[in-house]
């Protein structure tokens, strides 16, 4: 059966409409945001290596608009609609789109890792611009976690609610993780471009050693000081207690998950097997106490 | 571009000159980890003799004694006391007894979610209290001979301060006392952590996440240089047995009872009660000038994880006037797997022990 023109074109201008707002969205959030545009507000050493995580995330970006700015071009709306009557033309621009992006990513990363791109603030880990796990963040929780978190109608028996509760302090848990194992990594990147960029001892001019291990050896004496200084950063403590609580959140959702399971089930909970386990340790406790004083009394009758 | 930063091209002209080598040693390591390996802990001959609960007394019984005070080994909670016993050639308990002491040997055990409840005056005037009592009764004296290994050294500072009539001397090796410093991670870490948080959500603090955090103190060694080590070293069969019995033991830690835990996190690490004689135990205060009895302090120069400073304190706030402080060029573990350790530390705790057993 053939569509309805009116209805195809409804379809169109809907799509078009939500693509033009998600990049417009992004658009404000790449400007917006100092870490995302690659300005840092801290200044001086750290503005620089802002802008390269800033790189990376316009190119992102970019990557994201050219696909939309295709989707959103009249002929391939219809072309979509249609059942994609021209699929070798648009998969051609949008893989061309596509591999432009990624080409640019993949040479950014590559530049990290060789020291050539923008040098990072060598032994400096205070101010660090980590806007992106920050962002990340706000957007999960202005946009996803309330969807996790609306009340429920308890209609049913199933406790739906604190599905979502556990699968939300997952997802939290798993961004914190990626923040703290981002952070983790850090000195490894920093260590290997300051090896590159000749702050491994000898100065600028240095030639990497001959001898492999003397390198290496070299590398990780620097590595050990990049941790060092790292690990007594507030900005680690504070990622380190920031992932730290996600877990236990977590891990108390997906307690309360299982406790209502075994309630179902009619087994004992968690819970109820600690209150027993209370009960035992004090009954236990002045049960020795009073063997104590027995066993005193018994030594030494006259005290008794 | 110019040459690449890292240098791939001479790594590859190195590693094709080495080919022929490295196929020898690929062949040899394959031999070695395919075939039988002795890589067993705690194997030096113990009696069992006493138990309760969890925790556990083992005995080593030398082949000549020659003191007259038995000597009582306690561990810290947070691993297992088979480091004091690790490989034969180098265990700290077969060169004790070489010395003729008569040692015994706190096994903590493995806390399960019912100790999560043992609290620190369990431990030290529970546990510990009666397995001295017990050694004294086994022996007939009235004192015995306390050596704490970490925070087990803690434990022992703690004990002997609140029963000082029931120890004859004190020997503390790699023992944090002094944790207000900055020089310890894990001091600089624990200040911030959310210890109630942390208890009421798991009860028991798991040993995989204290592993974790022992392996996050020096990634840079322990989670990369080690194996690199590993890996240059796998041809040699005696090495590859004493890697995989010190993996065995690292990775064995057992979950710390969470009030335990709560009250050693609060009162040391972050209000640092013990050195200022603040704390409390089992409503009794622990005052370190009641540690009348010789103190003998041994710590690492190099420990990441007990910084000297947090141990040389404790010589100046004891009550003893027979205090003699060690500071070995090592690091935390290296102190009780060392060879050096068994050649020259041993002996002098021997000696130092002997000299006070009038």
């Amino acid at each position: 059966m053939a569509e309805e023109p009116s209805r195809v074109m409804a379809s169109e201008s809907l799509l078009a409409a939500w693509i033009k707002w998600t990049m417009d969205f992004w658009q404000a959030m790449a400007e917006m945001g100092p870490g995302l545009a690659g300005v840092s507000q801290t200044g001086g050493k750290d503005a620089a290596m802002g802008a390269a995580d800033g790189d990376s995330w316009l190119s992102a970006l970019k990557l994201w608009q050219a696909f939309f700015s295709l989707m959103t071009e009249p002929g391939t709306v219809t072309a979509v609609f249609k059942g994609i009557k021209a699929p070798s033309e648009i998969i051609l621009k949008m893989a061309q789109a596509g591999w432009e992006g990624y080409f640019h990513l993949h040479q950014q990363w590559l530049e990290g890792w060789q020291g050539d791109g923008p040098q990072a603030a060598a032994l400096h880990y205070e101010n660090l611009d980590q806007d992106i796990f920050k962002i990340c963040n706000e957007i999960y929780e202005s946009d996803f976690s309330q969807l996790l978190n609306l009340p429920h109608l308890r209609l049913t028996c199933l406790s739906q609610e604190d599905v979502n509760q556990a699968m939300d302090k997952f997802n939290q848990f798993q961004a914190a993780m990626a923040e703290f194992i981002y952070l983790i990594y850090l000195p490894v990147k920093k260590s290997l471009r300051a090896m590159g960029g000749g702050q491994g001892n000898g100065g600028a001019d240095e030639r990497p050693s001959e001898e492999f291990k003397e390198y290496y050896k070299r590398w990780l004496k620097l590595l050990e000081g990049h941790y060092m200084i790292l690990f007594q950063s507030r900005e680690y403590t504070g990622t380190l207690s920031h992932a730290l609580n996600a877990l236990e959140d977590f891990f108390t959702a997906k307690q309360k998950l299982t406790n209502d399971a075994m309630t179902a089930l009619g087994l004992p909970t968690l819970r109820d097997l600690d209150e027993v386990y209370r009960e035992m340790y004090l009954l236990k406790k002045s049960v020795k106490e009073m063997a104590k004083k027995i066993d005193r009394s018994g030594l030494s009758p006259g005290e008794g | 571009m110019d040459r690449p930063k890292i240098p791939v091209d001479l790594i590859l002209a190195k590693l094709a000159a080495e080919a022929e080598e490295a196929q020898y040693r690929l062949e040899k390591a394959r031999d070695i980890l395919m075939g039988p390996l002795e890589t067993d802990i705690g194997t030096t001959p113990y009696e069992l003799i006493y138990q309760e609960d969890r925790v556990r007394l083992k005995y080593y019984r030398p082949a000549a004694p020659r003191s007259k005070t038995p000597l009582l080994l306690t561990h810290a909670l947070f691993n297992r006391e088979t480091l004091l016993d690790l490989q034969p050639d180098r265990s700290v308990v077969q060169s004790l007894l070489k010395e003729g002491l008569e040692v015994y040997l706190v096994d903590w055990g493995e806390p399960t979610r019912r100790d999560q409840f043992l609290t620190l005056d369990d431990h030290i005037n529970g546990y510990l209290d009666n397995i001295v009592d017990f050694i004294r009764r086994r022996h007939r004296t009235a004192k015995v001979n306390l050596m704490g290994v970490c925070m087990g050294g803690t434990f022992a500072v703690i004990y002997a301060a609140l029963h000082p009539e029931k120890i004859k001397n004190l020997i503390t090796t790699v023992a944090p006392t002094h944790f207000d410093t900055p020089k310890g991670l894990l001091h600089t870490w624990l200040k911030e952590i959310d210890v109630d948080r942390l208890v009421d959500t798991f009860g028991n603090l798991p040993g995989n996440l204290l592993n974790a955090a022992f392996l996050l103190l020096n990634p840079a060694r322990l989670l990369l240089d080690k194996y690199i080590g590993f890996l240059e070293n796998m041809d040699s069969k005696d090495f590859v047995e004493n890697f995989i019995r010190i993996e065995k033991w690292i990775f064995d830690s057992p979950d710390v009872p969470g009030e335990t835990l709560r009250q050693m996190v609060k009162d040391l690490y972050q209000q640092n009660l013990l050195v200022q004689s603040k704390m409390e135990l089992g409503g009794c205060p622990v005052n370190l000038a009641k540690v009348t009895m010789p103190l003998l302090n041994i710590y690492g120069r190099y420990d990441h994880l007990v910084p000297p400073e947090a141990c040389e304190v404790l010589s100046l706030r004891v009550g003893s006037k027979d205090t003699e402080d060690i500071c070995l060029d090592s690091g935390h573990i290296g102190i009780y797997v060392s060879s050096r350790f068994q050649r020259e530390l041993v002996p002098k705790i021997a000696t130092w022990l002997l000299d006070r057993d009038g």
